[in-house]
């Protein structure tokens, strides 16, 4: 009786998870083209010189990055857009990553009125240029608050403009990003409003609700710039990672962006923004909570809290993405740090599901609660753990001669063929999107890792996440410091 | 039912025959998802091929064009010449060395006139504008504006309003009525800049919203083209119920410092809609009316947070110097952190009237709000 | 006194254009041809300091763009004007972004003019005459 129940659930779950795959393969498929007819007539360059261009803040937090800061934050003052500021967050550098900064850009303190309506670690002081060259940088020192969180709270406290950008210092950002990130949020009607019900008897007006749909945030693929050639933070060719372990996480990114995220933000369910890069609306954030310093998901946190607030005050909201690649990261090159990251994930995974756990399945959340939460739960946080289960069963029929094993090597191939077609697709609909990659030798070796992935790449994957979940069960204090904390952490 | 099978295919086939639904479901699976993978391998093969081949023939072509686009539009320019530019008989002998009887090579061409339109303009401009015609480039694109496919269209509705080309009305008014958005707004930035009668018509007619992404390129189109009559503003700040254009012409009187538009602007201070209210308030600062402050002040407590902003950041503007104790109070007094700013930046705008306050506030204000003052007169401080 | 002037006017009309797209380079350099004007370009910031550098800033004038890989037009125009020349090398600036925000970054910074895209040459002809000619 159990057991033929367990053998349906998982059979179930099976066909499901394999229809999700391809129905975000083909929703990602109509959003691509869709993108690609939109792109073929618009010129993004007409909000360089519009009065009407709405101003973006873009916020890095750096934690002892001296080496390469001076670099990056002349790559991010060199971004194509026209009303942007750009503020660097010290989280409490011991190195001499401020020394740097206040040298090369002729920083002096200032006197800032610094709003904090984010509660963060003290800011012991603000910096601006005193070169109108680089008037746009803002230079915020605070105590260290061992995490990305805290550091970026700070950044959107003293952002000046409606919309943030979030990303890392050590990210390489393509020049046109503000432009391409921020056209969602100008294709949506913003700031209208409706009247309801009768005369209101003490003022005497009709009382207006909030009517438009408002796009949160936006957000766009990422890749590994671990093979990329780079010149002081400017890209000058796209190659795919050389080694296998981020050859794999490349192919995983391209998986995940271009098929999983164009896939749901057609579908408006977009789960998560990374937070390697992001555009959100500032205001929305901090009524919503802003990032959470003690989250080891802080992105996947903000944006359920974002669309949480936005279903609580009954409020049309939206998240998009698009499916150009705006942002390089460097990837975990050996499996030591890659293990961490992903058990920080698969950890990070884990508490979102808690914390949020009032929101699954409650109707008032609409697609939150219904779709995109339960889906987490079942297809990304459970997947891991009834596949591990799953090959404990199947051994255990192994061994008491109980499998048909002709028919056991038809289903294991048929998933595993399954699962290359729907990376390659990937790889197809990223090709569709732009020509990444110079020769066609680099496209088919990437593409061919998909034969490799089911065996080598994802019981890692697997792995690790288990090991993440233990972690969270045992409330295992962190024993990562505060590099890893900071690099290496954007969750795709 | 008998299929002939190949005998190589015959234990498969025996094999499924015998198996139950799933397996077969699986077996049949298998076959298509190995299908489908060809497939996508081949689709990434021949996107790479014709991108290799493309780029291959643009480096050929472009350099060449470029020569002969600079040397025919920039070399023999005078302005003082007596041909108007658009009469010119241009030497297009050289131009049919190209192998312009292509599709690709015309569409190469004109993508490059328009860049390099995008660069020139002036008696060049204009020269490049012939050029595309005298090469009959404009033939593919009305033919490309009778596709059934809307991106189509909206891409030559793109090339005929960045060369400058004039349609029929018939032709883009049904248009500016289809069901897709993306056509309905490329129309209507036609019919602006290149309906001979009454460019602003639509304004009159447009139920839906014009997108902020739409009011950019509106706005860039209206401000840019030489020879459009300007009308006035407040006509529709007045009478247009869709309030995404009462919105955008907000924008254009304050671009265009429409002083008799301001009866119609102030109307609008009795709106419902805040976010109206506020962009209102907005135009009226940036346009200085003198007048005004009294009322705005005088409405200031019964609103809501963006327009308190909007008003104090008015009154900065319009710098009229009897409200810098509203301003005062409002600074020391206000609960909220943006009114505090908002009031603090405004004084110091003024800071020419209002020394003596700035003065005082700055000997007696507490650290908090010190602390905004000095934030607001730092000029390395823009926002 | 003939061979002095002639020296003089070589080193006196030397240009350089600092702009990443690809046209303006060909419209720019056909327009400033010599004998009067010998035009070098770059199409970047980085570009741009390592010929400053090389070349002891012996510029007559100069025409960049703002927004460019490396470093923008404002970052080159702020180091043109400070570095220690008797009299700072006219800069203009030809953008395609030209709201208000920046044209006033760019006078504040010290440009002797700003031209927006798209140009008209004989303009720019003009503009660069009158700048060589208060030199």
């Amino acid at each position: 009786m159990l057991r033929t129940f367990f053998e349906h659930g998982v059979f179930i779950y099976g066909c499901t998870l394999l229809f999700m795959y391809a129905l975000l393969a083909y929703m990602s498929y109509r959003g691509i083209i869709r993108f690609r007819k939109k792109s073929s007539f618009t010129n993004y360059d007409h909000l360089l010189d519009s009065p009407l261009t709405p101003g973006i803040s873009v916020i890095a937090p750096a934690f002892n990055e001296g080496v390469t800061i001076i670099m990056n934050v002349r790559s991010l003052l060199t971004l194509n857009y026209t009303r942007f500021e750009v503020i660097i967050v010290n989280d409490g550098s011991t190195d001499d990553t401020l020394e740097k900064l206040i040298n090369e850009f002729e920083l002096v303190p200032v006197d800032f009125a610094y709003n904090e309506r984010i509660v963060t670690k003290p800011v012991r002081q603000l910096y601006k240029s005193t070169n109108t060259a680089y008037d746009k940088l803002l230079v915020i020192d605070k105590i260290n608050g061992k995490s990305k969180a805290d550091a970026s709270n700070a950044g959107i406290n003293a952002a000046s403009f409606d919309y943030f950008l979030c990303t890392d210092v050590d990210c390489i950002i393509e020049k046109d990003t503000l432009l391409r990130m921020v056209k969602p949020f100008m294709d949506e009607e913003h700031k209208k409003t409706r009247e309801v019900g009768e005369p209101c008897p003490q003022c005497g007006f009709i009382h207006v609700v909030e009517d438009s749909r408002q796009v949160i945030a936006t957000g766009a693929t990422l890749r590994l710039a671990n093979s990329l050639d780079v010149d002081e933070g400017v890209i000058l060719r796209v190659r795919p990672p050389e080694k296998l372990l981020p050859r794999f996480q490349e192919m995983e990114y391209i998986r995940a962006y271009v098929l999983g995220k164009m896939g749901w933000s057609g579908l408006n369910s977009v789960p998560n923004v990374s937070g390697g890069l992001g555009l959100f609306d500032k205001e929305v954030a901090i009524k919503a909570g802003g990032y959470d310093h003690a989250s080891f998901a802080e992105d996947m946190d903000i944006v359920t809290r974002m669309c949480a607030y936005m279903l609580d005050n009954k409020m049309k909201y939206a998240i998009r993405y698009i499916p150009t690649t705006q942002c390089w990261t460097e990837g975990p090159p050996n499996m030591k740090i890659f293990s961490r990251q992903r058990t920080r994930w698969g950890r990070g995974l884990a508490e979102i599901i808690t914390i949020h756990r009032k929101l699954f399945f409650n109707p008032r959340y609409k697609k939150l609660g219904l779709v995109v939460l339960p889906y987490n739960l079942f297809f990304e946080f459970l997947a891991p753990v009834i596949e591990f289960i799953g090959i404990l069963y199947y051994i255990y029929l192994g061994l008491t001669g109980q499998v048909n094993w002709q028919y056991a090597l038809i289903l294991l191939l048929f998933v595993y063929l399954y699962s290359v077609m729907i990376t390659t697709l990937a790889i197809c609909w990223d090709q569709i999107t732009y020509g990444y990659y110079k020769t066609w030798r680099e496209v088919i070796g990437l593409a061919l890792m998909a034969f490799f992935e089911p065996l080598l790449y994802h019981p890692l994957i697997v792995f690790f996440a288990l090991r993440g979940y233990w972690y969270f069960l045992i409330g295992k204090k962190s024993a990562w410091g505060n590099m890893q904390r900071q690099g290496f952490g954007k969750r795709k | 039912m008998y299929i002939q099978v190949p005998e190589f295919l015959e234990p498969a086939w025996n094999l499924f025959q015998g198996a139950p639904l799933a397996i077969q479901l699986a077996m049949i699976f298998i076959v298509i998802t190995t299908v489908i993978t060809l497939l996508a391998y081949v689709s990434i093969l021949r996107n790479r091929f014709r991108g290799y081949q493309r780029a291959k023939r643009l480096g050929k072509l472009l350099p060449l064009l470029d020569n002969l686009i600079v040397e025919e539009v920039l070399a023999n320019q005078d302005p003082l010449a007596q041909t108007q530019p658009d009469a010119v008989q241009l030497n297009l002998e050289s131009f049919y060395q190209l192998p312009l009887h292509k599709k690709w090579a015309r569409q190469a061409t004109t993508d490059r006139i328009i860049h390099f339109r995008r660069n020139v303009r002036g008696n060049p401009g204009r020269l490049l504008r012939t050029l595309y015609l005298q090469l009959e480039l404009d033939k593919d694109n009305v033919k490309q504006m009778k596709s059934s496919k809307w991106e189509r269209k909206v891409r030559a509705l793109t090339e005929f309003i960045e060369m400058d080309i004039p349609i029929a009305d018939v032709t883009i008014l049904p248009l500016t009525n289809s069901h897709n958005r993306e056509l309905r707004a490329a129309a209507r930035h036609a019919y602006i800049k290149l309906s001979k009668n009454e460019p602003f018509k639509f304004f009159d007619v447009v139920t839906d919203p014009l997108l902020m992404w739409d009011q950019v390129e509106l706005f860039r189109i209206i401000t840019t083209t030489e020879d459009i009559a300007i009308p006035n503003f407040a006509r529709w700040v007045t009478y247009s119920s869709n309030r995404s254009v009462v919105s955008f012409c907000l924008k254009l009187i304050v671009h265009y410092n429409q002083l008799p538009a301001v009866p119609a602007v102030k109307q609008l201070l009795d709106t419902k809609d805040h976010y109206l209210r506020a962009e209102a308030i907005n135009c009226l600062g940036k346009l200085r009316v003198p007048d005004i402050e009294d009322k705005l002040v005088y409405m200031y407590s019964s609103q809501p947070l963006q327009c308190q902003i909007e008003i104090l950041k008015a009154i900065g503007r319009i710098g009229g110097g009897q409200h810098i104790d509203f301003l005062k109070q409002e600074f020391l007094h206000s609960t909220n952190f943006d009114l505090r700013k908002s009031a603090a930046k405004s004084i110091v705008k003024n800071e020419s009237i209002a020394n003596k306050i700035l003065q005082e506030l700055l000997d007696t204000a507490d650290p908090g709000r010190l602390l905004i003052l000095k934030h607001c007169m730092n000029p390395l401080i823009k926002y | 006194m003939v061979l002095f002037t002639g020296l003089n006017s070589a080193t006196m009309n030397k240009i350089l254009l600092i702009e990443d797209d690809e046209i303006m380079p060909k419209v720019v350099a056909r327009i400033l041809q010599p004998p009067d004007y010998q035009l070098d370009h770059v199409s970047n910031g980085k570009e741009a300091f390592e010929k400053l550098e090389a070349t002891g800033y012996d510029y007559a004038l100069i025409i960049t763009d703002i927004m460019m890989p490396y470093a923008n037009g404002f970052e080159i125009l702020s180091k043109v004007k400070s570095h220690d020349r008797e009299k700072p090398i006219p800069v203009i600036i030809v953008s395609n972004a030209g709201n208000e925000d920046m044209i006033m970054e760019a006078f504040k910074l010290g440009a002797d003019d700003f031209l927006k895209k798209p140009i008209i040459p004989a303009e720019l002809i003009i503009r660069v005459k009158r700048l060589l000619m208060n030199k």
